[in-house]
């Protein structure tokens, strides 16, 4: 009995000797633009060198192909900062968001004020007051739609926003919210 | 057996066999010179070498009657896109805003801030609003300043940073003024400062965007300063030629409205997902003639007819995807019947070749267009937008 007790103390010991952050990997996203309303977003860890996790959803950026398009274009390339994270953002875009750094097309034009969200309230619920479209309900397919920025599902349970951010905490260990910047957080390519 | 055909029965059939061989013959004389609008593909030549329009590029102004004029900074869309015209003609045809950008340090689109050394705060630049006149004077307006629109007395609208630096992770705030005459004093219009652009005047009134998160755009009209109004929520289209009416579009780019301007009261929709030739989307910045509108679309070009409180899809211009895979920008009619558009097409980049832009002009009913000269995207080819001068509606 004794020697269990020290056993299990041992163990205890140990499990609460590995650091808080032993289970945090570097943790990035990268989004393969292909249509709008349906682009892999993909987010990968390193869990070793040379080793890789990497798990992916649907998502869609914009309404047209053309990056240079205000308001209308998906995403333009490259690679983007995180400027924060919210899980009860309460502006025109409400409830879990990732707020992307600023960013040039290829034209020059700034595309700004961009984020990775859903349709969802500040509280993370469905609003869904109407038949047609509402802005903070997940009414189908049509919501990957977006004036640019990144847009996956509220739909399902889980839903794969709560994937996503589930995914970024769990993977990342990084559990920060508010303003804060996270170098090189998403690449956007194709 | 009750005969099928009499004599008068005969005569008549031939009387009726000769009016629509008549008809078909009218229509197809018609047809062949391009009296109707049908739908159907672009056919795209390449020699448009002087097009009748006046445009921008780089730090050079063109006009078909006084060839190139030097410009005091090359022009730039990048606070705007095609949200606002980069370069417009006042009423009287004498002077013309543009939009430069003085770049304060070189930022790599690929790479992201922290990439760079870029901190959150860091000036990235200063957009400014200059305005050159027919003698080649050229002066800035405005530091911090972009998107104009010409009021027919003269006066000038823009929008006026609050700091006029862009700086990395801070949103631009401005406010909405308006300045009587290029040296006159600046009147707020706006109460607040917020990201505007200013998109036209409809008469004595001012429409402008605010611009949210995730690039929101919210449609508003001020009837002088400090008298705002939500006019809708998405973008405008094109204002009517008599400015009463605008033509917006909704946040999914699939309704248009046409709307009173002084009430908001809506006249006319139209769901172009549903229209006859059904589109995906369709975009902001067209141009109205008459009661016609030119808009960009998914498939190209789309012209709606605007009747007495309807709206109807008239015609879709398609352009081969391949060859213009971002298809155009702020189409404009060129003529009074409304049908001569100009645009600009914009081929972003591939395969290490960088974006560029050329003009077209294209003749809607017989359904083709000549292309000009390709310029590097970051020159800003675009149209002069001289909508004020030419009684057209605004852009």
């Amino acid at each position: 009995m004794r020697i269990r007790a020290l056993a299990a103390a041992a163990v205890l010991v140990a499990v609460l000797s590995i650091p808080a952050n032993a289970f945090a990997y570097l943790t990035w996203f990268e989004f393969t633009r292909q249509s709008n309303i349906s682009s892999p977003l993909t987010m990968a860890w390193q869990y070793g060198p040379g080793y890789y996790g990497t798990q992916t959803w649907r998502a869609g950026s914009g309404v047209s192909t053309d990056a240079c398009w205000v308001g209308h274009g998906w995403l333009p390339t490259g690679y983007y900062d995180l400027r924060g994270h919210w899980d009860n953002y309460n502006g025109t875009i409400r409830g879990r968001v990732f707020y992307l750094q600023d960013k040039t097309c290829w034209n020059g034009t700034w595309r700004t004020q961009l984020f990775i969200h859903s349709e969802e309230t500040a509280g993370q619920g469905q609003y869904c007051p109407t038949a047609g479209d509402d802005p903070y309900c997940w009414d189908g397919p049509s919501d990957y739609y977006s004036n640019g920025c990144i847009k996956v599902s509220r739909a399902g349970n889980p839903s794969d926003l709560r994937l996503v951010h589930d995914g970024w905490h769990g993977k990342s260990g990084d559990y920060r919210h508010g303003y804060f910047t996270i170098n090189n957080w998403l690449y956007v390519r194709g | 057996m009750k005969r099928v055909f009499g004599a008068r029965g005969a005569v008549a059939a031939l009387t009726i066999a000769a009016g629509v061989a008549a008809a078909l013959a009218i229509f197809g004389v018609f047809g062949a010179h391009g009296a109707v609008p049908r739908t159907g593909p672009l056919t795209v030549r390449t020699g448009l070498k002087s097009p009748p329009v006046a445009f921008v590029r780089g730090d050079g102004l063109f006009r078909d009657k006084s060839g190139r004029s030097q410009l005091g900074a090359a022009v730039s869309g990048a606070m705007i896109g095609p949200l606002s015209p980069v370069a417009v003609g006042s009423t009287d045809g004498k002077l013309i805003a543009y939009n430069t950008w003085q770049e304060l340090r070189t930022v790599d689109d690929e790479q992201s801030f922290s990439e760079q050394s870029i901190a959150e705060g860091d000036a990235l630049g200063i957009p400014s609003l200059r305005v050159h006149d027919d003698a080649g004077n050229d002066l800035v307006v405005a530091r911090g300043a972009y998107s104009a629109a010409w009021r027919q007395d003269g006066a000038l609208a823009f929008a006026k940073g609050v700091d006029p630096d862009f700086r990395a992770g801070r949103t631009y705030n401005a406010q909405v003024v308006v300045r009587r005459g290029i040296h006159g004093r600046d009147v707020a219009w706006t109460t607040e400062p917020a990201h505007y652009v200013v998109y036209a005047w409809a008469g004595d009134r001012l429409l402008f965007y605010r611009v949210g998160l995730g690039e929101k755009l919210e449609l508003f009209v001020a009837d002088g300063p400090g008298k705002l109004r939500p006019l809708a929520d998405g973008s405008a289209i094109a204002v009517s030629p008599d400015a009463t009416r605008v033509a917006v579009l909704s946040q999914d780019a699939t309704n248009v409205r046409v709307l009173e301007v002084a009430s908001g009261s809506e006249l006319s929709w139209l769901d172009v997902t549903t229209a006859t030739t059904p589109l995906k989307w369709v975009a902001y910045s067209g141009s109205w003639v008459g009661d016609h509108i030119v808009v960009p679309a998914s498939a190209g070009l789309a012209v709606l007819h605007v009747g007495s409180g309807s709206l109807e899809l008239e015609q879709v211009l398609s352009l081969e995807h391949a060859e213009f895979p971002a298809g155009v920008q702020q189409p404009r009619f060129t003529d009074a019947a409304g049908n001569e558009i100009a645009a600009t097409a914009d081929i972003p980049p591939a395969n290490g070749r960088a974006g560029l832009s050329f003009l077209l002009q294209c003749d809607r009913i017989a359904r083709s267009c000549d292309r000009g000269e390709p310029a590097p995207a970051k020159e800003w080819l675009r149209q002069v937008d001289e909508t004020a001068a030419s009684g057209e509606g605004g852009h």
